[in-house]
């Protein structure tokens, strides 16, 4: 049995799904799906067909500035740059 | 974010936007499906003891279900020896109307207490002839924000690779059952749940008891697909639909709205149609503009497009049809 997980134990995660970053940035999965094959969030998968796990508060903050970003006027060209800088 | 319980997340995405006032044929098949979501939310919760072949409710869980409501309302009817799962599901999809109206009424008041569920004025109020008529129609609307978590949080798991949880197992086939998989996927995506929910069938212990399952009642959910079948039975140039042909076959699926000018440009035409949908108090958020404007009415995307009856005189607005998947 595989159990959802509560907010508080997301909460206290260091890696988390891409379906709990749904939860927790209140974003779309087709956004975050983007987001990853763009290259804009990293994430570790230990083998092809299993979780992507992503760093939780790494993550988080990298799509509120995503987002921050393109409340901005920012083209995702130009918010790709802006992280490429940051990191 | 609170967590929700298997049952309240079904019943966030089964009551939004159905009427709350009439039994409809859609909210018929919801209603039954959120009973079984109570009978699939206690099995999780380790509620049931295996007896041979037979789940035996806990007695414990019947004596503390008065502390949750609408658990009790379901699991009291039901006594404690069914039989197997499939048993228990179909005994929990076959309560009484009246049961299924009480049990409404219990899961509403949760949400409604947790501000997640609230009555507002139904979209098809909007529509000219009701509006004009004085006709009042009432219906649910779930928190948006929260809405959109639960069905893309479904989405991402199920379209990933990796581990899928039971929630998450049960919440598929919960859609299946209801005939709501169209709303949340896209054609494409539903190949790929379909393989998904096979290959889970095949591995996972809980979707291999789920999945060869079924509850629904063939007549209403043919009723059901039948009214969102004919909305793709006809493209033109402006739209797809039988309902502009025969508009008056589902009204809730085709809601016209009348503009004040009488050749309204677009900008103006959406500034009205903006204005009586928010008098109704409806979210409206302009997705996209131009000829045909795609506009999001609570928790429902919409294309905006321009028509006009003709009687005496003819009356110009928009005639508003849904988006699947939102």
């Amino acid at each position: 049995m595989s159990r959802q997980r509560s907010m508080e134990t997301i909460l206290a995660s260091e890696f988390v799904s891409i379906g709990e970053l749904v939860r927790l940035t209140e974003s779309r999965y087709s956004t975050l799906k983007f987001y990853t094959e763009e290259g804009m969030l990293s994430f570790e998968q230990a083998e092809e067909n299993l979780t992507r796990k992503f760093k939780r508060q790494t993550t988080v903050a990298r799509i509120l500035l995503i987002k921050e970003l393109k409340s901005n006027g920012l083209s995702i060209p130009q918010i790709k740059e802006t992280l490429e800088m940051d990191k | 974010m609170p967590d929700l319980t298997l049952t309240q997340q079904f019943t966030m995405i089964a009551l939004n936007a159905q009427r709350s006032l009439e039994m409809t044929n859609a909210k018929k098949v919801a209603l039954r499906c959120m009973a079984v979501a109570v009978i699939l939310e206690v099995y999780l919760d380790s509620g049931f003891t295996q007896d041979k072949n037979k789940l035996v409710l806990k007695k414990d869980v019947l004596n503390h279900s008065h502390s949750i409501r609408y658990r009790e309302t379901i699991l009291q009817p039901l006594g404690h020896t069914i039989g197997d799962l499939s048993g228990w599901l179909k005994q929990a999809s076959l309560l009484s109307k009246r049961k299924l109206i009480e049990f409404e009424h219990a899961i509403s008041d949760t949400l409604k207490e947790m501000s997640l569920l609230e009555e507002i004025p139904h979209i098809l109020g909007c529509d000219l002839y009701f509006h004009s008529a004085g006709v009042e129609i009432k219906g649910y609307r779930s928190h948006i924000q929260e809405y959109t978590i639960i069905t893309e949080h479904i989405r991402a798991e199920i379209l990933e690779d990796g581990t899928v949880t039971d929630e998450t197992i049960c919440m598929l086939w919960l859609l299946r059952e209801s005939g709501c998989m169209h709303d949340f996927f896209s054609r494409n995506e539903l190949e790929q749940v379909s393989a998904r929910m096979y290959r889970l069938h095949q591995a996972n212990p809980l979707g291999k008891a789920l999945y060869r399952i079924r509850i629904h009642r063939g007549i209403e959910l043919a009723i059901k697909q039948f009214l969102r079948m004919k909305k793709v039975a006809v493209k033109t140039p402006v739209g797809s639909g039988l309902n502009f042909l025969f508009p008056i076959l589902e009204r809730s699926q085709s809601v016209f709205i009348d503009t004040e000018a009488m050749f309204s440009n677009s900008t103006k035409r959406l500034h009205d149609v903006r204005m009586r949908l928010e008098s109704m108090g409806h979210a409206v958020k302009v997705l996209g503009d131009g000829t045909i404007p795609i506009i999001k009415i609570d928790n429902t995307v919409y294309e905006a497009i321009p028509y006009a009856t003709y009687g005496r005189v003819p009356i110009h607005g928009v005639r508003l049809l849904p988006i699947h998947p939102s």
